[in-house]
């Protein structure tokens, strides 16, 4: 038994990278270098306990294809139609130009003409792992610099793909060999983009129209789907994480991405610290990750401030603001991971030596290093040089901000509840956002087409900030969820209404200790209104029959209301809003609907 | 390599994926069809490969450790209340019967360890599954049907047993003082386990300060640790992982996402054990089929049986029992990990292990399909047999007298409460008809005439003397009922409560007087309450003061809940 549970290794991992994290947090470092920093130490460079063999790669290859699938997640074209050619202009210059500078500072460095082959082609800036995590966890991946980043990169990563497969292929032996293996590729690539478009405009949206409202089968088929296009690149010997990343985008264009991120996230946070430690565990040791020392500084602050101004000029060029500019190229100044595994690839194929790619590692952690505090603190850091960077600004420039729910009134599930209070709540605050974990409820909004909504369960991050909860004046909640309710109350404004509903009175005490404006308690008021129905019915029976024929007229008006209208196609006379009876007290009768 | 098994969790991924859209299609389980994913993907050599069982068994820790952690320590009084008598019942007479067909098994077709394989055996046939019967019973559970709750208080008790089990079964040599040993060790890390909740994790969650990526990566690390040190004195892994799942707050304003976080990591794990477990049964002989055949007939018929008559025992009504004991009928995800534990212990005959599988696949999926027949059973077998004994527990456990131009009330929870209240301030006679015998104190105590019986069968409703009566105030919201009472037509005026306005109109087109919906009363309120606020009538500390107010007269009358579980 104890040979096989856990796989040690990978346990140890965890572990360690969990005390360092909590360690970092204390200290303000990203996360990111606590699990670095975990690869080294327990990598060759000082303890050597631990390698990068079976299970930990595996989980390593996991971690990149969960966290390029989560990215393609989060891409929908919608979003990023607008930027992307200009984009694309930004990503075929980075690369020229930034492999051009690379060329010449190894050149002048002065390594072996291979070498600076290799160097030149593994120097690529920008490393999607570290970009895309600190950019999530500031909660700026979908703001315009990020948006630029992230389109960038992945043009960036079409290319180190093909990189990779160049590097890979045994035999390159003349230009033929390279354009065929280069055209094989494109195809290849183009072949699984096309399914993962056509299967997410005409398979897809039936599917997961099916299984949204199961949650376990939906993230099962959904990760399913994910390693279906992994297999499928496999075969077509691309890199697997491509096809992830494609997985991702078709998933991306249906109305349930935001709750399956929210699933996707954990895995890839669990699978991710494996791979960042990976890193530190492929530096062969001290001596020759040391071997180049000083040139590998030189060249990383080079390389750093060089990239920093390719990219600020191709971004200003494509006519975005200052401040966009300036975030979108200091994100990027990083040596992509891609460096390390197209390193040790040439190492393999007996281009270079071990310690070029000590060289080449060195460089990676430092710019990554750095860059980790760069990118947490970008805003910082542009407000500081601001009025140095005014001198940039021109008059005609791109204003492409996102808007985000300001202001706005949230109700978290639709049901007979809710759904009385929204027109009241859409006359008050203008805007109405309902977030619900139920297809049929979400299609019967969508059909009504008044509300906006967010599918996803108010548990989870992610619909919330899409939601953004934070920003609502409103917020109405129908769960009875004791700490739905809690997390609610944690995140939303000091200054915002919140209505909850509980199903005890000791739940109701805490919500408005948690400062809650008012507590609705269905189940007592039912009680409240039968106990007065029974009162009438001993003390004064006409009055029961009165009261009890009015209230009747009230549930008959009911329904065929607003739900049924949506479900059943408006076979009830086209208004969604028909206001039945406003309480069941007042007199109601025929004159409502018509 | 990795690529290999990147492949392989590609295989195992895309069969689970595609058979659990037939299982949502039907509203089944997908377990069953995740082991029969695996019966497929076995196909692939490379899926039983020690890499992807490692996984496997990430698998079993993760489904131990959230188990663990949803673990109310508050409701273990009602389940023991609820599970006690049948369990045990349960325990003393299914279990040695089932001991005794797996010996009869392990002599005939000859396995080293006879009385293990019989352990094993009869475990798979005595615990029912916990995950499988939370779909089954999902709704029941959610409409807080007693025979709902009774179920899921034993799938939870059999649970515990489980873990019981597992931490004796992993002795290699089971003697006195090895078991001994074990529960020593075994109690030591539940310990462990508690001040670690008490003291360890609110320290993970304050170091982390707010970064909830660092609380759930410090979750799994105290999972980690708890099985690393499980292993380190030859403890099972699922005590490891249990003590750990006790270590972890599943309250506090980071829970929601630390918890979201493991049960995603648990999903994905949890896939990958069940296809594996499927996986490792190759083509079944002659003589895994047999004891598989025994198996399920055991678990289907005598497991249920021995339930229902001791919930009958204990004072259910018939139908409530057989409910109950009917969804009780399939092997238990624990009987899977235990066989998978033997079998890396190389203490299981194959022959038994492939046919534990069998049989749990055929079970989890047959518990479904008994489930659409279950009410044309009950009235063609279940009924007849006991309707002597309905009319007589009926009579004896209540208490009516001659009544006339009364109201019936039934259900006794809150509303129920409440209105018996309105009805003896104003000295209208009553009876209340309540199916939980664990309320009969209360009623003996607070009501004049009450009925403790199924509000779905005849005999109750004519001891409440339904023809009689003036009236008929339904507090429970549960389709069956309020159309029961609707078929009998009676001259009394009828109320009834729902869940929506749509089954409301259907109801009152049925001949209902009124049908009382909580939301839509609900609903009603808060948009008064919201223009209140808008136009200033009142404001937000008035309203909870009201409201607070209110909240203390309905405890004062003893109309709050009483019971988290009721």
């Amino acid at each position: 038994m104890s040979e096989i549970a856990l796989a040690a290794d990978f346990a140890i991992i965890v572990v360690v990278a969990t005390g360092i994290g909590l360690i970092a947090r204390q200290t303000g470092q990203p996360t990111i270098i606590a699990y670095i920093l975990t690869g080294i130490i327990l990598g060759p460079v000082v303890f050597d306990v631990v390698t990068e063999e079976g299970l930990v790669e595996l989980m390593a290859d996991l971690g990149f294809a969960f966290l390029l699938f989560l990215l393609g997640l989060k891409m929908r074209f919608e979003d990023i139609r607008e930027i992307l050619p200009a984009v694309t202009n930004v990503a075929i210059g980075q690369t020229v130009m930034q492999t051009a500078l690379a060329f010449l500072v190894a050149w002048a460095l002065g390594f072996g003409t291979t070498e600076i082959l290799v160097i030149s082609l593994a120097t690529v800036f920008g490393a999607t792992p570290i970009i895309v995590k600190i950019l999530t966890d500031k909660d700026e991946i979908t703001s315009l610099p990020g948006k630029i980043d992230v389109g960038v990169l992945i043009v960036q990563d079409i290319y180190l793909v093909v990189v990779l497969a160049l590097f890979t292929a045994d035999e390159l032996g003349n230009a033929a060999d390279i354009a065929s293996t280069l055209g094989i590729i494109l195809v290849m690539m183009s072949f699984i983009g096309i399914f993962s478009l056509f299967s997410s405009r005409y398979i897809l949206p039936g599917l997961f129209r099916r299984i949204a409202d199961n949650k376990d089968v939906f993230l099962i088929v959904a990760i399913a789907w994910a390693f279906l296009f992994v297999a499928i690149a496999e075969g077509a010997d691309l890199d697997p994480k491509v096809g992830a990343f494609l997985a991702g985008i078709s998933l991306a264009q249906l109305p349930y991405s935001k709750e399956l991120e929210d699933r996707i996230t954990p895995i890839t946070d669990f699978f991710i610290l494996v791979f960042f430690a990976t890193i530190g565990l492929q530096i062969d040791g001290l001596s020759s990750l040391l071997a180049y020392w000083w040139q590998a500084i030189v060249a990383s602050i080079v390389l750093m401030v060089g990239n920093f101004w390719i990219m600020f000029y191709l971004i200003d060029r494509e006519g975005f603001d200052v401040e966009t500019s300036f975030l979108g190229s200091i994100n990027m100044v990083q040596v992509s991971e891609f460096s390390l595994i197209v390193g040790a690839l040439a190492i393999d194929q007996g281009y270079i030596g071990p310690d070029v790619l000590g060289y080449l590692s060195l460089m990676a952690l430092l710019t990554m290093g750095v860059s980790t505090y760069i990118i947490a603190y970008n805003h910082a850091i542009y407000a500081r040089l601001e009025p140095w960077f005014q001198r940039f600004e021109t008059d005609e420039e791109k204003d492409a901000e996102i808007s985000t729910y300001q202001n706005h009134a949230i109700a978290i599930g639709y049901d007979e509840i809710t759904e009385r209070a929204l027109p009241l709540l859409e006359d008050t605050y203008e805007e109405v956002v309902v977030i619900d974990r139920q297809t049929d409820h979400i299609e019967a909004l969508e059909e009504a087409g008044r509300y906006e909504y967010v599918f996803g369960d108010f548990r989870h991050t992610e619909v919330r900030k899409e939601a953004n909860l934070k920003g609502a004046k409103f917020v109405l909640s129908s769960s009875v969820e004791r700490e739905v309710n809690e997390a609610l109350l944690e995140e939303v404004d000091d200054e915002a209404t919140v209505f909850v509903e509980a199903e005890r009175i000791d739940d109701a005490r805490a919500l408005y200790n948690r400062g809650a404006t008012y507590v609705v308690m269905s189940t007592h008021m039912a009680a409240e209104k039968l106990s007065e129905y029974l009162e009438l019915y001993v003390s004064d029976k006409q009055t029961f029959d009165e009261t009890i024929a009015r209230d009747v007229e009230g549930i008959r008006a009911r329904q065929g209301g607003h739900r049924r209208a949506g479900a059943d196609g408006m076979a009830t006379g086209g208004r969604v809003d028909d206001e039945p009876v406003d309480d069941a007290d007042r007199t109601p009768g025929g004159d409502i609907d018509g | 390599m990795a690529e290999e098994l990147v492949i392989t969790l590609a295989v195992v991924f895309v069969t689970a994926g595609t058979l659990s859209l037939i299982a949502n299609h039907f509203g089944l389980s997908p377990i069953p069809f995740y082991i029969i994913a695996g019966l497929i993907a076995g196909g692939f050599e490379s899926v039983t490969q020690a890499e992807i069982i490692v996984l496997a068994q990430w698998g079993i820790a993760f489904l131990v450790f959230v188990f663990a952690i949803r673990i109310d320590f508050g409701d273990l009084e009602s389940v023991l209340r609820d599970a006690e008598i049948a369990a045990l019942t349960q325990l003393a007479v299914v279990a040695p019967i089932a001991f005794g067909v797996g010996f009869g098994f392990a002599e005939l077709f000859g396995f080293t360890d006879p009385v293990r394989n019989a352990v094993y055996f009869s475990a798979a046939v005595v615990l029912s599954s916990s995950l499988v019967g939370g779909v089954v019973l999902g709704s029941e559970i959610r409409q807080n049907l007693v025979h709902g709750r009774l179920a899921s208080s034993i799938h939870f008790f059999d649970d515990l047993i489980a873990i019981a089990l597992l931490l004796i079964l992993s002795t290699e040599v089971v003697t006195a003082d090895a078991i001994a040993a074990q529960i020593g060790y075994g109690v030591l890390f539940v310990v462990a386990g508690l001040v670690i909740y008490r003291h360890g994790f609110p320290l993970v969650v304050r170091l982390a300060a707010g970064d909830g990526e660092l609380v759930l990566v410090g979750s799994i690390s105290i999972l980690i640790a708890f099985i690393g040190a499980a292993e380190y004195v030859g403890l099972s892994i699922v005590v490891g992982a249990f003590a750990a799942g006790v270590a972890i707050r599943s309250d506090g304003t980071q829970a929601l996402e630390v918890q979201n976080g493991i049960d995603s990591i648990t999903d994905f794990f949890v896939a990958i054990f069940f296809v594996t477990v499927g996986a490792l049964v190759t083509f079944p002989s002659l003589e895994v089929l047999l004891i598989a055949g025994a198996l399920t007939g055991l678990v289907l018929v005598l497991n249920p049986l021995v339930h229902v008559l001791s919930f009958i025992y204990e004072g259910y009504d018939a139908r409530t029992a057989f409910l109950a004991g009917s969804s009780l009928n399939q092997v238990s995800e624990f009987a899977l990990i235990i066989a998978i534990q033997a079998l890396l212990m190389g203490t299981i005959a194959e022959a038994v292990f492939e046919a534990i599988i069998l049989a749990a696949a055929a079970t989890m999926l047959i518990t479904f399909l008994a489930r659409r027949s279950e009410d044309t059973v009950y009235e063609i077998v279940v009924a007849r047999l006991f309707r002597g004994q309905r009319t007589r527990k009926v009579d004896e456990r209540s208490h009516v007298d001659n009544l006339t131009g009364h109201a019936v009330v039934v259900g006794y929870g809150r509303i129920g409460r409440r209105l018996v209240q309105t009805l003896e301030e104003f000295d209208q006679s009553y009876v209340v008809l309540e199916n939980d015998p664990v309320l009969w104190d209360e009623l003996n105590a607070e009501c004049r005439n009450y009925v403790l019986g199924d509000a779905l069968a005849e005999y109750p409703w004519q001891k409440a003397q339904i023809d009689d009566a003036a009236l008929v105030v339904s507090t429970v919201d549960h389709r069956p009922v309020s159309e029961t009472i609707l078929e009998r037509e009676p001259d009394a005026d009828v109320l009834l409560r729902s869940e929506s306005a749509d089954t409301a109109s259907e109801l009152l087109e049925a001949g209902a007087t009124h049908v009382a919906v909580p939301n839509v009363l609900a609903g009603e309120q808060l948009v008064s309450t919201v223009e209140d606020l808008a136009s200033g009538d009142t404001d937000a500390a008035a309203l909870e003061q009201a409201q607070l107010e209110y909240f203390q007269t309905l405890e004062r009358y003893g109309f709050a809940s009483r019971d988290e579980r009721i």
